[in-house]
């Protein structure tokens, strides 16, 4: 059993490395293809383990998942690769659904596809270039980090296979009666997590005046080296005024 | 099911992982980064849903909150840090920044 989950996994971490953007278009359809065989084994193997029925749609949010986690890191262009990105949160959206917790998948819809994401697109097209940079057709050192990822994997996936594990984690909670997963998130998070909601609105308090403090446009004359040059005259200008006072 | 989720959660966090190291671009490495909270997620759901005893209470999706609120707010810091690193420096490549390297 360990040999053949080794062997999906080899065959999965060789597909990634020769996915990566790095010129090797040959090798980009083969690691397209061995990482396409590999993720049909794990689902196959999913599918045999969980039967037919509603959880088909596992499979399916399963496979989207995985699809677009590889493309967000094997895609040249920032902009797809954020938008690989906003795919397999919406797909995780749908997997938690199945999994009862309702108001986890539209937080992380809302919050997370609609806003952080948003932001990261936002930055993505502000710091372009014109043209497709070295540094997002070439990866760095493809090899060592899928042969780490392997390694990883291979850890993880096979300590929790093994037949020991899977019968204790076999069990099946009952749902939490009959309130829905509104009613119990929402009075939990008000009742035994209300100092956890005040902390939390702090760090998000903090980390907003943070981003503004480093962020905001007036910088000292000293850094208008390449930047002054690049966004003309008005850092200059400013710079210029502050220093004869 | 639980297992499965909690093996595609690791699997999530895997891809996150070799993203993170492989990557060049700045903001693709922040981005690995939000994948690594996405897988997770998973398994936080995974194990809140279904204990390995007692009853459901949502534990692990109240911490998955509590996670995405945290997730926001290191993702607003780390791109206010990449936006002032690209006015300085003009690229967004990470073999740009060696300043701080020993030789």
């Amino acid at each position: 059993m360990p040999t053949l989950l080794l062997t999906v996994l080899a065959a999965g971490a060789l597909g990634l490395f020769l996915a990566m953007p790095g010129g090797r278009t040959l090798g980009a359809r083969l690691g397209a293809v061995a990482l396409a065989l590999a993720g049909v084994a794990v689902l196959t193997a999913l599918g045999r383990h969980l039967g037919t029925g509603p959880w088909s749609w596992y499979l399916g949010f399963a496979a989207v998942m995985l699809f677009a986690a590889v493309r967000v890191i094997t895609h040249g262009k920032p902009v797809y690769s954020a938008l690989y990105f906003v795919l397999l949160i919406v797909s995780g959206a749908g997997l938690v659904i199945l999994m009862g917790v309702e108001f986890l998948a539209y937080a992380l819809v809302i919050v997370y596809a609609g806003a952080i994401l948003v932001t990261y697109l936002f930055v993505i097209m502000l710091a372009q270039q014109a043209f497709p940079a070295a540094y997002d057709t070439h990866a760095r050192q493809p090899f060592w980090g899928c042969v780490a990822g392997f390694f990883l994997i291979a850890l993880l996936a096979t300590r929790l296979l093994l037949p020991g594990v899977a019968a204790e984690a076999a069990v099946t909670g009952a749902p939490a009666g009959e309130l829905d997963n509104f009613t119990v998130v929402g009075t939990r998070l008000l009742t035994e997590y209300v100092i956890g909601i005040q902390v939390v609105g702090v760090l998000l308090l903090a980390a907003m005046v943070g981003a503004i403090a480093i962020a905001r446009r007036e910088r000292p004359a000293a850094d208008a080296g390449r930047a002054g040059a690049r966004f003309g005259a008005t850092d200059a200008d400013q710079g210029a005024g502050e220093e004869d006072d | 099911m639980l297992l499965a989720t909690v093996v595609l959660g690791g699997v999530l966090f895997t891809l996150g992982a070799v993203g993170f190291v492989t990557r060049r671009n700045l903001i693709i490495i922040f981005l690995c980064t939000e994948m690594m909270f996405q897988g997770i997620i998973l398994n936080l759901v995974a194990f809140g849903r279904y204990p390995l005893g007692g009853r459901v209470l949502f534990d692990g999706e109240v911490f998955a909150l509590f996670l995405i609120a945290v997730a926001a707010a290191e993702a607003a810091l780390a791109l206010a840090l990449v936006v002032l690193l690209y006015r300085y420096r003009g690229s967004l490549d990470a073999n740009a920044y060696t300043q701080l390297k020993d030789e």
